[in-house]
């Protein structure tokens, strides 16, 4: 497991002549198996963030640094889950899944072993000679999410990924990825702009400023988390009844609330 | 592929495409005349194709100078594509409008669309000889085809509530074929036009290879015959040039014919 | 108006009275006398011949002697053509040096007609099969390449992000995500490359053959043999048919496949 850590990371695009800034003075560290959720207002540069995490950007100021090596390109050691899952449509379930592993040249036997274990984590039995068309979103998703885990990786890095899905769904994932995350806690850096989601998941949450995006706070959810008891509760729909998870929501609603005040349509 | 920043301008892309001619033009030279990789018995090197160029132009070869050549050819397509075409978009257009005219029509398209237009010039040599007609009868073959298909498609995509709004607005006759069909079809039309046009020259090259007095399909025969390398790439050349010529004439003509249309 | 659709009865008394038009004329005019029946045969007559060639050889050989003959070569030049454009496309699409090396050269070469390397075709070969092989090959080359390319060029970003995240050099993004990716394009290519291979594989044998439907028709003319041209011209005609509904079929079960 590593850390990921931001250090005076500037993002500023050029277009069309101009040019302007999209992320500030963005210092933060996701230390080693913390589940980090950023939430933000839309434009606000957060899936910039997870994208020079991952390599697929890069800062034009300071250091995006993962494990103490700074990041430079995309890699397997830091998986990525898309919000649009980028399954490969013309392989299988099995198939997709096992992409990452053959890129680390893992044998065949090990190969086996982890997607077989991965199939069964995320429901998936039965599915594995599947196409993806074949499947609804949520699975499409799982298998998603099973390609990530199963490299392994330093850190995982998930831009929105229950996103694209309807709302029941969400909700049935959102447990699933709290089980996960618990049984076994990974390095997370978790984007999404759904408060509940952020509350719910995360062991601390980010709160991005508008665009140019800075650190506008960061809330500790896994204390509070830990004292009220939340994991007791296997139902998403029991914890959000919970006082002490409607009091986060709401100071992390109000945080954003202040910067959709000012924003000039 | 790397994220691209930075603007692209035409004079980039003209710069990097000059570049690569001028790389090209070097590898050739060294891969035959600089270091005789290549037997120029095989492959002319850039220096014996434009002396050959140079030959063709002024001194002339096989029965005529190289722009004789060249307007022989063009002019020979030309007239063929033209007349073959006309016919064949309004027979499109009628077989478009028109089911009773489809379904009389249809039968000889089927039977006559397979054949390759190449596959006609035995039959037109044996029929005409081995002069002009021929070779008209050819490119009309090659011409007609692509300028029907294109013709008739391009009406029957014409929308729906078009008919509807024309119908309302009580067109009819002539009115009705020079302002909604036609216009409707052209884009078509200008398609099938194209593809005509690249058919009639890609025969008529053909035929002037089996046999022709003058033309750059007789320049390619002749400098075969002559075992004149540098001369087969001077006609190869100059049937790209006119090929391309024609296309960008045609394309310049619709551009001037629907200007409604975005690009 | 578009109007509507004729009724099946009406339909088919149209094509019949079409095609007895076409048939019905061309036999009147083969019968009236004007010129000889070798040279003008009755459509029966060029079934006659069609039939005979079967049987009897012409020029060396049976009709479907003949067929294999073009085969073989289309089937070399356009092999050649697919093993050729396929992985260059791919390259042409992924680095943007062999993009803008090849592509120049690419757009004066594609503009030559594929028969105009006939020529060079007998200098370099003679008449051995290389020769109609190289002009099949020049036919059937630009559509593959150009197709392919597109293919590869328009993969949707997310796919080439998921395979780099996952760990996968140039060599595995171009085999394992953008080829798959192109697949619909390229299948597309490939119908409009055998036909044009087809077609240049006709204009070849008039000229640099041995053997073949070309060749044959090449010496049916010189026996001023009407008949015998037209066979050629029904075969050639039919396993072009034959061609491009075998790849229509093939593109059919690659789209059902994946479930487009």
């Amino acid at each position: 497991m590593a850390n990921i850590v931001f250090d005076n990371v500037q993002r500023v695009f050029h277009q069309g002549g101009g040019e302007f800034v999209a992320l500030q003075d963005i210092n933060l560290e996701v230390r080693e198996r913390e589940f980090v959720a950023i939430v933000g207002p839309s434009g606000c540069g957060k899936t910039t963030c997870m994208r020079m995490a991952a390599g697929l950007d890069h800062p034009t100021g300071g250091q995006v640094r993962v494990d103490g090596i700074v990041v430079t390109k995309p890699g397997p050691d830091r998986a990525v889950v898309f919000q649009q899952f980028a399954l490969f449509p013309w392989k299988t379930v099995w198939d997709n899944i096992e992409f990452g592993l053959l890129s680390l040249g893992v044998d065949a036997a090990e190969r086996k072993r982890r997607i077989e274990h991965y199939i069964a984590l995320m429901g998936l039995n039965g599915y594995e000679r599947a196409f993806p068309h074949q499947l609804s979103g949520g699975m499409q998703q799982r298998v998603a999410i099973a390609r990530a885990y199963v490299l392994d990786p330093k850190v995982l890095l998930m831009d929105e990924p229950f996103g694209a899905l309807d709302a029941q769904t969400r909700v049935v994932m959102q447990e699933e990825l709290v089980r996960l995350a618990r049984q076994h806690p990974r390095t997370v850096l978790f984007i999404t702009h759904a408060v509940d989601e952020a509350v719910y998941l995360a062991d601390r949450i980010v709160v991005m400023s508008r665009r140019p995006g800075t650190v506008r706070e960061i809330i500790d959810v896994k204390t509070v988390r830990e004292a009220a008891s939340w994991d007791a509760l296997p139902r998403i729909e029991d914890v959000m009844d919970l006082p002490t998870f409607v009091h986060l929501r709401t100071h992390v609603w109000k945080l954003l609330r202040d910067q959709q005040g000012g924003d000039v349509h | 592929m790397r994220v691209t920043t930075g603007s692209r301008n035409v004079f980039n892309t003209l710069g990097t495409v000059t570049a690569a001619i001028i790389v090209l033009l070097l590898v050739w030279h060294a891969a035959t005349a600089g270091t005789g990789l290549v037997s120029p018995a095989r492959f002319p090197a850039p220096l014996e194709v434009a002396s050959a160029l140079e030959q063709i132009a002024v001194e002339g070869y096989s029965n005529g100078r190289w722009h004789e050549h060249v307007l022989r050819s063009v002019l020979l397509v030309t007239m063929g594509f033209i007349f073959s075409s006309s016919i064949g978009v309004v027979l499109g257009l009628a077989m478009g409008a028109s089911r009773k005219i489809e379904a009389f029509v249809n039968p000889i398209f089927l039977l006559l669309r397979p054949i390759p237009p190449l596959a006609w010039i035995p039959l037109a040599i044996v029929w005409l000889g081995l002069g002009d007609a021929a070779k008209i009868m050819v490119i009309f073959v090659a011409a007609f085809v692509p300028s029907v298909i294109n013709s008739y498609t391009g009406v029957r995509q014409i929308e729906k509530p078009i008919f509807e709004a024309a119908a309302m607005l009580d067109v009819s006759g002539w009115r009705y074929w020079r302002e909604v069909l036609i216009p409707g079809a052209m884009p078509s039309i200008f398609t099938g036009l194209r593809l005509s046009l690249q058919a009639a020259w890609t025969t008529l090259v053909a035929a002037e290879l089996i046999g022709a007095i003058a033309g750059l399909g007789q320049i390619l025969n002749q400098a075969a015959q002559d075992i004149f390398p540098a001369m087969i790439m001077v006609g190869m050349l100059s049937v790209a040039l006119c090929g391309w010529l024609m296309t960008l004439a045609l394309g310049w003509i619709e551009a001037r014919a629907t200007p409604w249309r975005a690009r | 108006m578009i109007e509507p659709r004729l009724k099946p009865g009406r339909f088919w008394l149209l094509t019949a009275a079409g095609m007895a038009a076409l048939f019905g004329v061309w036999t009147i005019a083969a019968l009236s006398g004007i010129t000889s029946r070798t040279f003008l045969p009755t459509p029966w007559d060029v079934l006659m011949r069609l039939m005979q060639l079967s049987v009897q050889p012409f020029v060396g050989h049976v009709l479907h002697e003949h067929l294999l003959s073009s085969l073989q070569r289309f089937g070399l030049g356009f092999l050649l053509a697919v093993c050729v454009g396929i992985p260059l496309a791919l390259l042409m699409a992924w680095f943007r040096w062999v993009d803008r090396l090849m592509s120049p050269l690419f757009e004066t070469v594609r503009f030559i007609a594929p028969i105009a390397w006939v020529p060079f075709a007998a200098l370099w070969f003679g008449t051995g099969i290389g020769g109609p092989v190289l002009i099949i090959f020049m036919g059937a080359f630009p559509p593959v390449l150009i197709n392919t390319y597109r293919g590869a060029k328009h993969v949707d970003r997310k796919y080439i992000e998921a395979a780099q995240t996952l760990g996968a050099g140039s060599f595995r993004t171009m085999t394992q995500v953008l080829l798959p990716a192109a697949v619909p394009s390229i299948v597309a290519g490939l119908r409009i490359s055998a036909g044009l291979g087809w077609q240049s594989l006709v204009g070849a044998e008039l000229i640099v053959a041995s053997s073949g439907v070309g060749y044959l028709m090449v010496k049916g003319q010189a026996a001023v043999s009407t008949a015998t041209v037209m066979s050629g011209m029904i075969a050639i005609g039919a396993i072009g048919v034959l061609i491009d509904v075998s790849l229509r079929r093939a593109q059919q079960a690659i789209e059902a496949r994946r479930g487009a």
